[in-house]
């Protein structure tokens, strides 16, 4: 009993473990339950996906310090010996917080699934596969673990995707599952190319792989098969045209977990294997990073203004929220990186708080194209209401937490020592020409929707408006948006050590 | 009273819970909410009567202690980089607390009336309540990122509330354009606010005038990026204050309702510019050209503002244009470094001109049970007329305002700008004269305004005579002749801005009223006219009611007071012999906080000043007197007409014709505003929705078509594999052979190297 105690006090007990293995094994549970009709699937799941947020709240405020730029809650079991695999966890400052993102919005966006009545038991299934999937990359410290929880995550949003789309499903979860096992590819040579090139022996702990140096010419080249395949996920230019398909014929609770979580693995992986595995590479190439972030914001603000559809053209604004996150790690300051982990998780909110009402409205009104729409607000005032103050936080309102993030952003290119003044105000410049553009494609996309007035005896003049759990779920992300907005130090409080442990390899501060 | 300072920082926070618990109430408990919807306009005015308090007593205290800086709480990212919020209280920021609470509780309270009807009135309120807190908060601030901050949520606050009516398109676009339009100069604020952090590496005021200054003294700035991150700071005042290149926002804002045009876009929210010009001017005054730069945006927007006010038939537009050009005075006294000039005319316009508002708000109300709802109607100069009888408190208002704008004596404006033009004489002759020229310009447009409104008869009932009901409703002249008036539309030119008869905006709440194909009136659902445009209503405005009459005679008495806190009557000599007015008083610590080099001498001397003001008040009236010759209505009276006949006698045909001619031009000019709405819709607007298309186009068939290609090259080259291993033995055979001839060859080829 007293061993027992101590196990749960003490560091010792594998809590990672759990959080990771949690969902998905109660998951598996969800095939043994009675056929009892939906109801009871629904329940257990968001009890599962609640219980786990508590869980991971929990381990997190009383086994991690936050001023501890280490590795904490660290697991290590041996799981095939001869090259040295094995089940290594861990988080530090930098995973904590796309964590506690992940545990929040999968928890909602499986509140928002409760509209799904085909395949129910498949469908919170997949979700809770999800869960544990996304949470996996965040707390792996090995890279091939790390790999195949990336891949772990794949199935499930492609089963989602194609099974619970709109009518161009298959093609878009085909681009989508094509576009990422693509890129797979890359990363497994990375990891290969890592793991193979170090000492005599291989090795895929990220602690032993960070103190490690390779030529100059070998680290380019790992890093450029990582970009590419965190450039697919995060999506970063050219590689950037699965999003608005895989986004447009989703569900929404997929796009919730698209938006808010998948798209963030590739900035994590950034920062993980690219920035801190790779310091020399990065610095060589954090101009060209800067350079196609910014070109991404306009280039995407720029888009988004020409798509009919909705989805897609939220789906273009949180491509173009991505350009700031890679500017923030193209910085390589302090308050550069701060702002991109700060972008990660204030996107993750606002992405997934719009795609989750651009679904609801859609449920309403059934049409997809936004030319189509108009005058909803007398009908649906909630929706209004709730849409217009998260198009607000994502044009970047102050006091909500994506001014926060880009402010950072911006300082953090301008105290960045390593460019020149020229550069850096042609940067800032430029980025800044995204601040006028974000307005005119989210207002005018709000004006389409909700303004104006709508013909008298047109069918379906009538609609119900959002009930309590849609609103439950709206104001639950705007909280977080609200207060990171108005003290960003929640979530500056759990990088801010870890980030300047990173950026202490560079030479160059 | 240390004791008192240290919660200043509640003074902008005071009005949030309303917003808070409307809003959260509408979200929630939507009914219970609406029925105690009377119920919140008490805790709003209480809140800002108390804020009124709280502001002069610190304007009281001001006199001893000229500035209080407080920090409340920072955001620390890291080491290096922290921001520190907190409220700083100087006389300018207390002038403009007292400036914002007063007009605030006015509007509030009028509005309370206005909207009573309105299905969104507490939602009115919530925005409202914001708008308080958040243009409070504004001008406490104490470092640029904070500015930046509420300068932002002011302009959401006045982007929710131009699109208030929400169902009618134009004012859809028209939030969407203010939002956008502003959200230009913010892009040169931020870009301002980031330049000046690169080179002070200070964010809070006091430091960043201190590095700054002692930067210049040491010659250790580049001056061109100075100048450019200056003008980039000043380029949010532009869009703000709307100055000449990001005015257009001004008049499309007017579709918001009438309290609103009166709080945010006439007397706070469009004076925010000038404040921040007035907060940075110890920043601009070291920088050489940018005064000058101020100064000439100032000169053009008086000027444009002036000349697009001069034939609107909206009656809100034209006063938004005159306060377009008010804020161009403003501007131009900043950019002649005159500070104290400024803040007078700012005070003393602020004022009036929201008495302006609030009295053409009653004038509307009161047309709305005649005309009908749609803007198009109620605040058509061109029906109005003969309200005088109708409304006589409201006319007496209204009079006070124009006289004050206008610049006559007694009246608040008039001191102002008496100074203002001073000290333009001071300044260069050209400005002057531009100027001067431009305050007959005020006069004349103003009066235009007046008599068209309130002289004369009810225009409405005319309309019927003329026959042609619905093609135009200038069958009446607005020049007071018939035949003359002939406006000339490029429609070809000008599809967009023209405002088009037939594509009025139509209103619709939950009962919808189609009224007949001629009219498409909106309606509300407690009042409906029905018939208009068909049947003669024979129904007459009335006056508003007394909540409304209210506010307006307190402003009233403000318009005719405001002008005793610059007049130097009250002079006191203070120890260095300088003759002071209360406001030079008030001001004169700041001033020398902020830049103590400028001199303050006020030498006040009554020859020049009675000169001057004879000069002024001169132009004023002769602008009121071609107004009122041509405006004045011919039916009027025998006489009018006679000297109507008598003048036209005297000029010969041709001199008419140029006459019409330059008429024209003005009209034209005026309608469609300057051509500068028509240039930004081309360019701009066209311009990006086009380039949206490109990039789309290029999105979807290039950067996609590659992506899709790759897909369909494997999918063929499958097929090809498939067919070739389709289980044929002869294409096994020919793959075969195929094989072995390149092994052979390879080998061949190897071997003969290697051997010779």
């Amino acid at each position: 009993m007293v061993q027992a105690y101590l196990v749960f006090t003490t560091n010792y007990f594998p809590w990672l473990t759990i959080v990771v293995v949690f969902p998905i094994f109660m998951g598996s549970l969800l095939f043994f339950l009675p056929h009892r009709g939906n109801k009871v699937i629904r329940w257990y799941t968001l009890c599962i996906c609640i219980i786990e947020l508590l869980l991971i709240t929990y381990v997190f405020s009383y086994h991690f310090q936050l001023d501890d730029p280490l590795i904490q809650l660290t697991e290590d079991y041996k799981w095939i010996d001869f090259f040295n695999f094995s089940w290594r966890l861990g988080i530090d400052g930098i995973s904590i917080g796309p964590i506690l993102l992940t545990g929040f919005i999968t928890t909602l966006a499986t509140l928002a699934a409760r509209p799904v009545t085909r395949e129910c038991r498949l469908f919170h299934f997949l979700m809770l596969a999800m869960y544990s999937g996304q949470i996996g990359p965040f707390s792996s410290q090995d890279l091939l673990l790390f790999f195949i929880m990336w891949e772990l995550e794949l199935i499930p949003v492609y089963l989602l995707l194609s099974m619970w789309g709109g009518k161009k499903r298959l093609y878009s979860a085909t681009k989508f599952f094509l576009y990422t096992a693509g890129s797979s590819a890359f990363l497994l040579m990375g990891i290969l190319g890592l793991c193979l090139s170090g000492s005599n022996e291989p090795t895929l702990n990220f602690e032993t792989l960070a103190n490690q140096s390779y030529p100059v010419a070998l680290e380019i080249l790992f890093y450029l098969g990582f970009f590419i395949a965190f450039a697919v996920k995060s999506p970063i230019i050219p590689f950037h045209t699965w999003l608005p398909d895989t986004h447009g014929e989703a569900h929404y609770s997929t796009c919730m977990l698209l938006a808010g979580i998948l798209l963030k693995m590739g900035a994590y992986g950034l920062v993980r294997i690219n920035m801190e595995l790779l310091p020399h590479a990065h610095s060589i190439f954090s101009p060209w990073l800067i350079i196609v972030g910014t070109m991404q914001i306009i280039y995407a603000a720029s888009t988004s203004p020409g798509q009919r559809n909705l989805k897609k053209r939220i789906a273009y604004s949180s491509v173009s929220h991505m350009g700031f996150i890679i500017i923030g790690l193209g910085s390589i300051s302090d308050t550069g990186l701060n702002g991109a982990i700060l972008q990660i998780i204030s996107h993750g909110f606002i992405g997934a708080a719009l795609f989750f009402l651009a679904g609801t409205s859609y449920d309403r009104i059934r049409l997809v194209y936004l030319d189509e729409m108009g005058g909803m607000a007398i009908t649906i005032p909630k929706i209004f209401t709730t849409f217009s103050i998260l198009s607000m936080a994502s044009l970047a309102l102050p006091g909500m937490s994506g001014f926060v993030a880009e402010l950072i952003v911006f300082l953090g290119i301008l105290t960045s020592q390593k460019f020149l003044l020229m550069t850096k105000t042609l940067i800032t410049f430029v980025m800044a020409i995204g601040i006028i553009l974000t307005p005119i494609y989210s207002l005018s996309m709000l004006r389409q929707m909700f303004y104006g007035y709508r013909l008298f005896n047109a069918p379906n003049s009538y609609f119900v408006d959002s009930g309590p759990r849609e609103l439950f779920l709206s104001i639950c992300i705007f909280l977080p948006i609200i207060a990171i907005g108005i003290y960003p130090d929640f979530v500056f409080s759990l990088s801010v050590d870890k980030v300047e442990a990173l950026l202490s390899n560079y030479f160059y501060p | 009273m240390e004791y008192t300072f240290q919660y200043l920082w509640i003074i902008p926070f005071l009005p949030l819970p309303v917003p808070i618990l409307i809003g959260v109430g509408l979200l929630l408990f939507p009914r219970a909410t609406k029925n105690l919807r009377r119920m919140c306009v008490f805790p709003s005015v209480l809140l800002l009567s108390i804020v009124i308090v709280f502001s002069t007593y610190l304007s009281i205290q001001q006199i001893n202690n000229p500035a209080i800086y407080l920090s409340i709480w920072s955001w620390t990212i890291n080491n290096d980089f922290s921001l520190e919020f907190g409220c700083l209280v100087d006389p300018l920021t207390s002038i403009m607390l007292i400036l914002i609470s007063t007009v605030g509780i006015m509007v509030l309270i009028y509005s309370d009336n206005y909207m009573s009807h309105d299905q969104g009135y507490l939602r009115f309120f919530a925005y409202m309540s914001f708008f308080n807190t958040s243009m409070l908060g504004l001008v406490t601030s104490c470092n640029i990122i904070q500015i930046y901050f509420f300068w932002e949520l002011v302009g959401m606050c006045s982007y929710l509330l131009i699109g208030f009516w929400f169902t009618r398109p134009i004012a859809a676009n028209a939030c969407q354009k203010a939002f956008v339009t502003n959200r230009v100069g913010d892009f040169g604020l931020l870009l301002g606010i980031l330049g000046f952090y690169w080179i002070t590496g200070s964010l809070e005021f006091r430091d960043f005038f201190e590095i700054f200054k002692n930067l210049v003294y040491n010659n250790e700035v580049n001056f061109v990026f100075v100048t450019l991150c200056a003008f980039l700071l000043f380029s949010g005042s532009i869009a703000k204050s709307a100055q000449f290149p990001l005015h257009v926002w001004l008049p499309d804002a007017m579709e918001g309702p009438t309290p609103i045009s009166a709080l945010i876009h006439a007397a706070t929210m469009v004076a925010a510019g000038i404040f921040l010009v007035a907060r940075l001017l110890p920043l601009f005054i070291v920088i050489p050209y940018i005064m000058n730069l101020i100064a000439l945006i100032g000169i053009i927007t008086l000027l444009l503002g002036a000349t697009l006010a001069l034939a609107q038939k909206d009656i809100k537009k034209g006063l938004a244009y005159s306060t377009m050009s008010q804020l161009g005075y403003m501007m131009l006294s900043l950019g002649m470094g005159s500070y104290r000039t400024a803040l007078f005319h700012l005070i003393t316009h602020a004022y009036s001109k929201a008495l302006l508002f609030l009295g053409s708000g009653s004038v509307i109300h009161s047309m709305e049970t005649i005309v009908g709802y749609s803007p198009n109607k109620s605040q058509n100069l061109v029906l109005m007329g003969g309200l005088r009888k109708h409304v006589p408190i409201t006319k007496t208002s209204f009079l006070l305002g124009t006289l004050s704008l206008c610049g006559i004596p007694p009246l608040a404006c008039f001191w102002s700008k008496d100074e203002i033009l001073n000290d333009t004489w001071l300044y260069s002759p050209i400005f002057a004269i531009i100027a001067c020229s431009t305050a007959g310009l005020t006069a004349f447009y103003m009066f235009r305004i007046y008599l068209l409104t309130f002289e004369g008869h009810l225009n409405v009932h005319f309309q019927t005579y003329s026959g042609k009901k619905n093609s135009s409703v200038y069958s009446i002249s607005l020049w007071g002749r018939e035949g003359q008036k002939t406006i000339k539309r490029n429609f070809c030119l000008l599809p967009l801005l023209t405002m088009n008869n037939k594509e009025r905006a139509s209103f619709f709440w939950k009962n919808k009223y189609r009224i007949n194909k001629n009219v498409r009136s909106m309606t509300v659902p407690f009042i409906n006219i029905q018939n208009f445009g068909t049947k003669n209503t024979f129904s007459y405005p009335h006056e508003s009611d007394n909540t409304m009459l209210f506010s307006m005679l307190l402003l009233g008495i403000f318009t005719l007071f405001i002008g005793i806190i610059g007049i130097p009557f009250f002079t006191q000599f203070n120890q260095e012999g300088m003759q002071l007015d209360i406001l030079s008083k008030f001001l004169t610590p700041s001033i020398n906080l902020l830049h103590p080099n400028t001199k303050n001498l006020m030498n006040w001397d009554w020859y020049d000043f009675i000169t001057n003001a004879t000069f002024s008040v001169s132009i004023a009236s002769f602008g009121i007197l071609i107004a009122s010759f041509l405006y004045k209505p011919v039916y009027s009276s025998l006489q009018n007409l006679n000297f109507f006949n008598s003048f036209g006698i005297f000029i010969p045909n041709k001199l008419k014709i140029l006459g019409d001619k330059i008429i024209n031009v003005i009209y034209d000019w005026s309608y469609n505003r300057g051509y500068i709405d028509f240039v930004y819709v081309t360019f701009l607007t066209q311009g990006i929705r086009r380039l949206a298309e490109l990039i789309h186009f290029f999105d979807r068939r290039i950067i996609d078509g590659i992506t899709n290609g790759v897909g369909i090259s494997i999918f063929f080259m499958g097929e090809g594999i498939k067919y070739v291993g389709g289980g044929r033995i002869s294409s096994y055979l020919l793959m075969y052979v195929f094989y072995v001839l390149i092994f052979l060859l390879i080998f061949f080829y190897y071997f003969f190297f290697q051997y010779f």
